[in-house]
Formats: C-alpha cells, sequence, structure tokens
C-alpha cells in the first residue's frame, strides 16, 4: 500500500476502483527495407485518406479537428512523404514519422506561443496516420467499457469530449493545475479528480486498485483491506451525498426565512451551460467572455461571439449575464502582445482595454446585443471605477443600437447593464452607481485582493487572503445596501458565493443572487434552503 | 508569369485561419501559386507552409502565378488577400 498526498486539488468527491491507464501506444516506424515505391506512397495515401475521413466526422462536432482535416490532407505533408519514399531509402512509416517531426519542430522552433502550440496538433495528426500504417488502434476514453480511475500524464480536449461520466469515476493526472482545462471540465461534470501528480504513472499500471479522495488530496495505491473499506464507505456516503443533493433540485431556492434567491452559474463557454443547466438553475450569473478570446487564434469576430451568445441564450430560459472581456492581469491572449507592467493587477486590464480598444469593444457589444433578442442576456462591465467609465460603456451600447437597428438587426431595446463591484473605489461610490447600474454583482476575488492589498497568487500571504476579514464582509454590505436603495438586484460570482460558510451569512444580509461554478451548485442550494 | 506585392492586414497575421482561407483559395487555382516573403519561397497551396512562414500583420508578400490562368487566379487571390481571408 501506497499513500500519496496531493498538494492542489481541483474538486470534491471520492473515487475506489481499478485503474486504467491512458496512454500513448507505441508509434515508432518499423524498420522494413521499402521495396517497391509506389506501393509504399500508395500505404501512405490510403491510410492518409482514412484518417481525412475519420477528421471529417470529428471536425462535425469540434471545430479543433478542422484545422487537423486541413492539416492531414496538406501538400506540404504530402510532398515530405512522397520525396523521402522516392528516394528509396525510407519506408511510408519512416516517411511520415521523419516529414511530421520535421514540420512540427518549425512550429515549435517559433516565438510566438500560439504557433508552438500547432506543432502538437501536427504531431498529433502524424499519430493519427501512423496508427493506421501500423494497423494499431489509438487509446480511447470513449472506448471504456468498465468503471475505472483514469490516470493519464495529461488530458486534452480531444481526449475529455469523450469522457462518459457514467464509466469515468476519477481522474489523475501528472500535468495541470487548478485552473488547467481538464479541472475545470472535471467540475462541471462532478468527477472526482486530482492534478498535478508528478510520477503516479509510474507508480500504477493498468487494474492497479486506487482509492482517490479529491477534497482532501489523498491517494492510497494498492490499498490494504481496511483502507478499500474506509474508502469503499466513503465513497458511499459521497454518492448518497450526491443523491440527496440531486433530489433537491427540482426545490426552488428559497430560504427558511421565505426570501427567494436567484441561484446562477458561472460559465466560461456552452459546455459548460449544459453541464449547470442540468442543476436546475435560475440563470447564467456570469458569463467569463474571455475563454471565447484565449482560446483562440484571434480577435473573436462579432459572428463568431453572436453565434456562442445566441445559443446560451436560446439554450438557457432564464437570464445570461455576459461579462464583457476582462483580460490583463494574469490572463493574456495568445495572439495580442501585452507590454510587461510592473503592477499587471493595477494595470491595463478589463474595461481599461476595452475602453481604449473601441472597434473590438463595439463588435463585442454588437454580437452580445444581437443574441439580446433570442433571449434574456445582460451585459456587466468589469473593474469599473468611475461612474463616467460606466457611462462611456452605457454611451457605446446605445451607439451600437442605434446602428443595429439601422442595419436591420433584431436585439432587446431593454437590455439591462450592470456592472461587477470588485475595485474598493466602487465600494466607496456604491449609492452613485446605484443610480446608473441596472445590477450589481460583487467579483469577491478581485475585491478581496484590492480591499486588503493581498496578491491572491502569493503563497507567502495566502493566510491573509481572507474573504471573511471584516472588511470584506462590511464592504458586501454597503454594496447590497446601496442597490437595494435603488432598488435593483445585487448578485455574487466569486468562489464565496458556493462556500459552504459564507453562504447564510450572505443571504442575511439580503444578497439577491448566487452564481458560481456548476459543481458547487448542488450544495449551494442546500445551504440556502437551510438558510435563515 | 505574373506577379504582385501586397501588404498583409490581418491583425494576427496569416495564423490558422486566414492562411487556410489562403491555400484553400490556391489549391483551386489551375496556376501553380508562390508567395515570396523576402528570401523565402512559400507553397501556397500549402496550409503548414503558409503558417509555418509565420507571416505578421504589416509583412509585403509577392504572389506569383504560372499557368494558362495566371491573370484570373491572381485577381481572385488578390482580391481575397485585400478583403482579409475571411476575416
Amino acid at each position: 500500500m501506497i499513500n500519496v498526498d496531493v498538494e492542489k486539488t481541483a474538486s470534491r468527491g471520492i473515487a475506489a476502483g481499478p485503474a486504467y491507464k491512458y496512454q500513448e501506444t507505441d508509434l515508432s516506424p518499423d524498420t522494413y527495407l521499402s521495396e517497391e515505391t509506389a506501393e509504399e506512397i500508395k500505404k501512405f495515401e490510403d491510410s492518409r485518406d482514412q484518417v481525412i475521413h475519420e477528421l471529417e466526422h470529428l471536425a462535425e462536432k469540434h471545430e479543433i479537428f478542422a484545422a487537423h482535416l486541413e492539416m492531414a490532407g496538406d501538400f506540404m505533408l504530402q510532398e515530405g512523404v512522397v520525396s523521402k519514399i522516392q528516394s528509396g531509402q525510407y519506408n511510408a512509416q519512416q516517411s511520415v514519422h521523419t516529414t511530421i517531426e520535421e514540420i512540427a519542430a518549425i512550429f515549435a522552433g517559433m516565438d510566438d506561443a500560439y504557433m508552438k502550440e500547432r506543432s502538437a496538433d501536427i504531431a498529433d495528426v502524424g499519430k493519427r496516420i501512423m496508427a493506421k500504417l501500423k494497423g494499431v488502434r489509438l487509446p480511447d476514453l470513449g472506448g471504456l467499457d468498465h468503471e475505472a480511475i483514469v490516470v493519464a500524464k495529461d488530458l486534452y480536449p480531444s481526449d475529455t469530449v469523450k469522457i462518459d461520466p457514467a464509466y469515468v469515476k476519477g481522474i489523475i493526472t501528472e500535468e495541470g493545475g487548478i485552473t488547467s482545462h481538464v479541472s475545470i471540465m472535471a467540475k462541471s461534470m462532478n468527477i472526482p479528480t486530482l492534478v498535478g501528480v508528478k510520477g503516479i504513472m509510474e507508480q500504477i499500471q493498468d487494474d492497479t486498485v486506487v482509492c482517490m479522495d479529491a477534497r482532501a488530496g489523498k491517494i492510497v495505491i494498492d490499498p490494504d483491506e481496511s483502507t478499500w473499506q474506509e474508502y469503499t464507505r466513503k465513497n458511499q456516503e459521497y454518492l448518497q451525498e450526491r443523491a440527496r443533493l440531486e433530489k433537491l433540485r427540482n426545490q426552488p431556492a428559497v430560504t427558511k426565512g421565505g426570501k427567494r434567491v436567484s441561484l446562477c452559474a458561472n460559465i466560461g463557454n456552452l459546455e459548460d451551460l449544459k453541464h449547470a443547466l442540468v442543476m436546475n438553475i435560475d440563470g447564467v450569473g456570469l458569463f467569463r467572455s474571455e475563454f471565447l478570446y484565449m482560446e483562440n487564434d484571434h480577435f473573436p469576430t462579432e459572428e463568431e461571439q453572436y453565434k456562442v451568445y445566441k445559443e446560451a441564450a436560446t439554450l438557457c430560459p432564464s437570464e445570461v449575464t455576459i461579462r464583457t472581456l476582462d483580460i490583463g492581469g494574469d490572463k493574456k491572449l495568445p495572439y495580442f502582445q501585452f507590454d510587461v507592467e510592473e503592477n499587471p493587477f493595477l494595470g491595463w486590464r478589463a474595461i481599461r482595454i476595452s475602453l481604449d480598444m473601441k472597434d473590438m469593444f463595439k463588435e463585442q457589444l454588437r454580437a452580445i446585443l444581437r443574441a439580446s433578442a433570442y433571449g434574456h442576456v445582460r451585459i456587466m462591465f468589469p473593474m469599473i471605477i468611475s461612474p463616467s467609465e460606466l457611462q462611456e460603456a452605457k454611451g457605446l451600447v446605445e451607439e451600437c443600437k442605434a446602428e443595429l437597428s439601422e442595419e436591420g438587426h433584431a436585439f432587446d431595446p431593454n437590455i439591462e447593464t450592470g456592472m461587477m463591484m470588485e475595485t474598493p473605489a466602487s465600494v466607496m461610490l456604491a449609492e452613485e452607481f446605484a443610480k446608473e447600474a441596472d445590477f450589481f454583482s460583487i467579483g469577491t476575488n478581485d475585491l478581496t485582493q484590492y480591499l486588503l492589498s493581498v496578491d491572491r497568487g502569493n503563497k507567502k500571504i495566502a493566510k491573509r487572503y481572507d474573504s471573511f476579514h471584516p472588511a470584506v464582509l462590511k464592504a458586501i454590505k454597503q454594496i447590497i445596501d446601496a442597490g437595494h436603495k435603488e432598488n435593483i438586484k445585487v448578485g455574487m460570482c466569486g468562489e464565496m458565493a458556493g462556500d459552504a460558510k459564507a453562504v447564510s451569512i450572505l443571504a442575511k444580509m439580503g444578497l439577491d443572487e448566487f452564481s458560481m461554478s456548476a459543481g458547487s451548485i448542488d450544495y449551494a442550494r442546500e445551504l440556502i434552503l437551510q438558510a435563515e | 508569369m505574373v506577379s504582385k506585392k501586397l501588404i498583409v492586414n490581418n491583425a494576427s497575421g496569416l495564423h490558422a485561419r486566414p492562411a487556410g482561407v489562403l491555400a484553400q483559395a490556391a489549391g483551386k487555382c489551375s496556376s501553380d501559386v508562390k508567395i515570396y516573403v523576402g528570401e523565402r519561397k512559400i507553397e501556397a497551396k500549402s496550409i503548414l507552409n503558409i503558417m509555418a512562414a509565420a507571416i505578421k500583420k504589416g509583412t509585403e508578400i509577392e504572389i506569383q502565378c504560372i499557368g494558362p490562368d495566371e491573370e484570373k487566379d491572381m485577381d481572385k487571390l488578390v482580391e481575397l488577400i485585400e478583403s482579409g481571408l475571411g476575416e
């Protein structure tokens, strides 16, 4: 029995069962001598065509595969492989292997972060062709047919789309942090997950029995009888807790005191929304539009954004609050050069960028407005410190409305515009802002860091980062009171809104809307139902 | 042979999407299409080749078409690049 402690935990839950090691099959080229070049070329072309056929299907579901499809059919790849076969020195497998390595190396050597990452796409296409040539199957999470704990070096979006929560009971990866793709995905699917567990692949074989506690950050490999019993018992408790919470889902979020509050989801993309909708949410309190910008290779166009916002508005029967671009600070774009700043969190970020880059900002506002014709959409501005900023942003919304009317586009003329309350200045001026804004949403992560002057990324002072500090609680109360004085709703979309210790305090203060990641919603509903 | 010099105007240069649009359009041309960036020669029908050149906004490129329909193909490609390659 081996115990492993994990420092970073990304989700809750307990799992116990056999491991399924998700790892590469051997795709190194066989070394047979090629005799007939025409036959080798045909082997390559047949395999490639099968891959193109496969990718055509995948591309219908995921955009990433459209790029892979282009690459598989590319002239440069074809030329490289065919010329190597014709040289007589390489067989088809060696030619593909070498050509892919050459092309991937060109991309990997570029300065541009985006281009660097493309080398992984090319390698991915190469693997598919190699697997066909060698007649082997690539590892496939979608093919899993029994309950298991998936152990991998890392999981990519192309892997996680295939995960079936009926079989994947837990996930352990060597790479990745708590904000990585795997963690976010696992949270929204409610799968216990531990990331950044170095060396785990060497310690575990296929079907090795593994117990994991995602909340406590514990893994036990080859547990002894009593440990196995303990985890199966804890797992039973966890499953019972899940079942109990799922039963509460059809109950509206009303406190014991009789106050109906909104229980909403924070989402970053449409997948998140689909997971959240299952939990009977009262709306989307925060749609982080920056994911559209960050997981992209260019500033998303109005059309591209419109499609996503429209689908969100259509899918969600209640309000969808779209926060305009919030980058800068710790969030960068692969295709845009930010100057290095001494204090990025006090620097050029969020609404400051949007108001400086009006054309880009207006594309986003137009996209949101057009989507508002299809549901209940609200616009939220981040990082506001002055009423003049809010007025300027609202002015641009009006400008966009006028343009859209002239062009004959439909939109909701009464669309609500609100703001994040996350700067000390917005707290001091909350009463003034309440006269201008249609709603408030408290962003506790930034508010705490700014009010307490504590960098939330700095481990040395992590203990001082405390959303329950009296200064923060007092600020929250002031914001709620200021909002209510002007009859506007006040929500919260920071981590605190789903915190077990905070929910009843916030409900008591009169908070109207609690918005959090989908994984916390079931828990928060129970807490709200129990709150005075 | 016809050739023409152009400036790339796409905000993030010829990254995947515009490179794909260009490679597809060049693929439909009956002419042999090459792009020259300084000393570098690029096969316009290859998205990988175009992307690998990492052409940034503001870069001057020279398009060259050779074939019976070279004039027509050139006009088509120039128009496409000037219109921003679908962006």
